[in-house]
């Protein structure tokens, strides 16, 4: 073993076993969007030229100290400073980073240039539950996991989409310039969908702008990327890639629903009615910290179930639901729910779990305290 | 003057012969260094910033 090819052979093997590491589903997705694939590429290109000086600075290091060992006789040299050397070392990393951020900058000029949208999405981050508002549309919906708490706490066996799976997905058609303006009620989060190469903080007071132009139909699946408090990992997104005319069926649909829905505030609601509509919205958006039960998780979260003061002031919890409580978790309601889901919601935990007062907390008449506050 | 420049860059590089800083600090005098390491400090963040702002256009 005289010869650096003990060196090259191991340098190969090690080459060779990158593509397998690539393919393996631990490297980044390439992605549904030209900016996702060229994100990709970069991060390819980057990554091999680290590889490849890696080697070649380890395979000098290692061939050196192997030929030049002491048992063979080598004496260290001796010398101060070598100024063509150091010039060298110094120059060469420079035109490589330089080399590497030209195209990196004009990778993220894209990624910035969200300008000439044809669609505008308000994604608004809360805890623990992404809101799209598609603006100019009327149409607006909460999106909260949907995975039964019964997966998580191990009592039943886990599905497909474990922790990724929602009541009410983003949808998006392919093919067009979709501009998301991202925000949040509370703390901040991270809307990170990795198909889309997007990863956007949205913090409270701030409105943060990103844009995807979707290649192909399908669903592709995210998560909150920002440690957001208790329920952080509970928070999954899914969106819903369409074909254009499909979206706009769906957006029709969804705009019929909220005229119908804005009808539905003028009529006399009944108890069962409101109370179907309330067991819905309560699981989906109060459940995460009141529980299942309403028994609440102390001593963050009140128990609502046997609640007294719920029981007993029906004006002071609804006023609760509608403003929430400031400088606590409780948020405040009024306007990422509708009237007749506020209605519902109030109804159903006035009369679940036992609290039985049999109040039909009608929508007209939180229509008409929403517009005296 | 010419000199000081040099240094000065030579010392943005990270690179100076062994020869020229004793040369250098046989002057004594440590001013000229600082006024010509800070206006060409000044220099390099204003050519930075017109680069970028000049690609961002
Ligand atoms: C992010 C967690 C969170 C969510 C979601 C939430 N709450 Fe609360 N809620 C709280 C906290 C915390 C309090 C206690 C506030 C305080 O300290 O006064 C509270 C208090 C209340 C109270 C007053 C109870 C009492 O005894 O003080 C009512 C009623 C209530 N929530 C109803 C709801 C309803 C209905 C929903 C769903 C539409 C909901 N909450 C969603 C955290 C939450
Ligand atoms: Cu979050």
């Amino acid at each position: 073993m005289r010869t650096p090819f003990v060196w090259m052979v191991g340098c190969l093997i090690g080459l060779g076993s990158m593509p397998a590491a690539v393919a393996s589903g631990w490297n980044m997705p390439v992605g549904v969007t030209d900016l996702s694939r060229e994100i990709h590429s970069l991060h390819m290109i980057i990554f091999w030229i680290c590889v490849i000086i890696g080697v070649v600075v380890f395979g000098v290091m290692f061939y050196s100290l192997f030929k030049f060992r002491r048992s063979r006789g080598a004496e260290a040299a001796n010398f101060h400073e070598n100024t063509t050397v150091e010039v060298l070392w110094t120059a060469i990393p420079l035109l490589i980073l330089v080399g590497m951020a030209v195209p990196a900058t004009a990778t993220l000029k894209k990624m910035y240039d969200a300008s000439d949208a044809e669609l505008d999405v308000m994604i608004i981050g809360q805890q623990w539950r992404w809101r799209y508002e598609y603006l100019g549309e009327e149409v607006a919906f909460n999106s909260s996991m949907s995975t039964p708490r019964a997966q998580i706490r191990g009592e039943e066996s886990r599905d497909e989409h474990y922790l990724l799976e929602v009541d009410n997905p983003l949808v998006l058609p392919i093919n067009r310039k979709v501009r998301f303006l991202m925000t949040s009620d509370d703390v901040i989060h991270s809307w990170w969908v990795p198909d889309f190469a997007v990863k956007q903080d949205t913090i409270p007071g701030f409105v943060n702008e990103n844009w995807v132009r979707i290649n192909e139909p399908g669903i592709y699946r995210g998560q909150c990327a920002e440690l957001c408090g208790m329920d952080h990992g509970f928070m999954p997104i899914v969106v819903h890639a369409m074909e254009e005319e499909d979206f706009e069926v769906w957006l029709a649909e969804r705009r019929e629903e909220a005229e119908q829905e804005a009808m539905g505030v003028d009529r006399e609601w009944a108890l069962d009615e409101l109370m179907e509509r309330g067991e819905t919205v309560y699981a989906s958006i109060c459940a995460s910290c009141h529980q299942a039960e309403g028994q609440g998780a102390a001593p963050a979260f009140p128990a609502l179930a046997g609640n007294q003061r719920l029981i007993d002031d029906a004006d002071w919890h609804l006023n609760t639901i509608l403003n929430g409580v400031s400088g606590t978790a409780m948020p405040a309601f009024r306007s990422t729910l509708n009237p007749v889901e506020l209605a519902a919601v109030t109804t159903w935990t006035r009369n679940a779990w036992g609290n039985d007062t049999g109040d039909a907390i009608q929508p007209a008449a939180v229509v008409e305290k929403l517009a005296n506050q | 003057m010419w000199g000081v420049i040099k240094s000065v860059l030579a010392a943005f590089f990270g690179v100076q012969k062994e020869q020229q800083r004793r040369e250098d600090f046989k002057q004594g005098r440590p001013m000229a260094f600082i006024v010509v390491g800070l206006v060409m400090g000044l220099i390099f963040v204003v050519g930075v910033a017109a680069l970028a702002i000049s690609v961002a256009r």
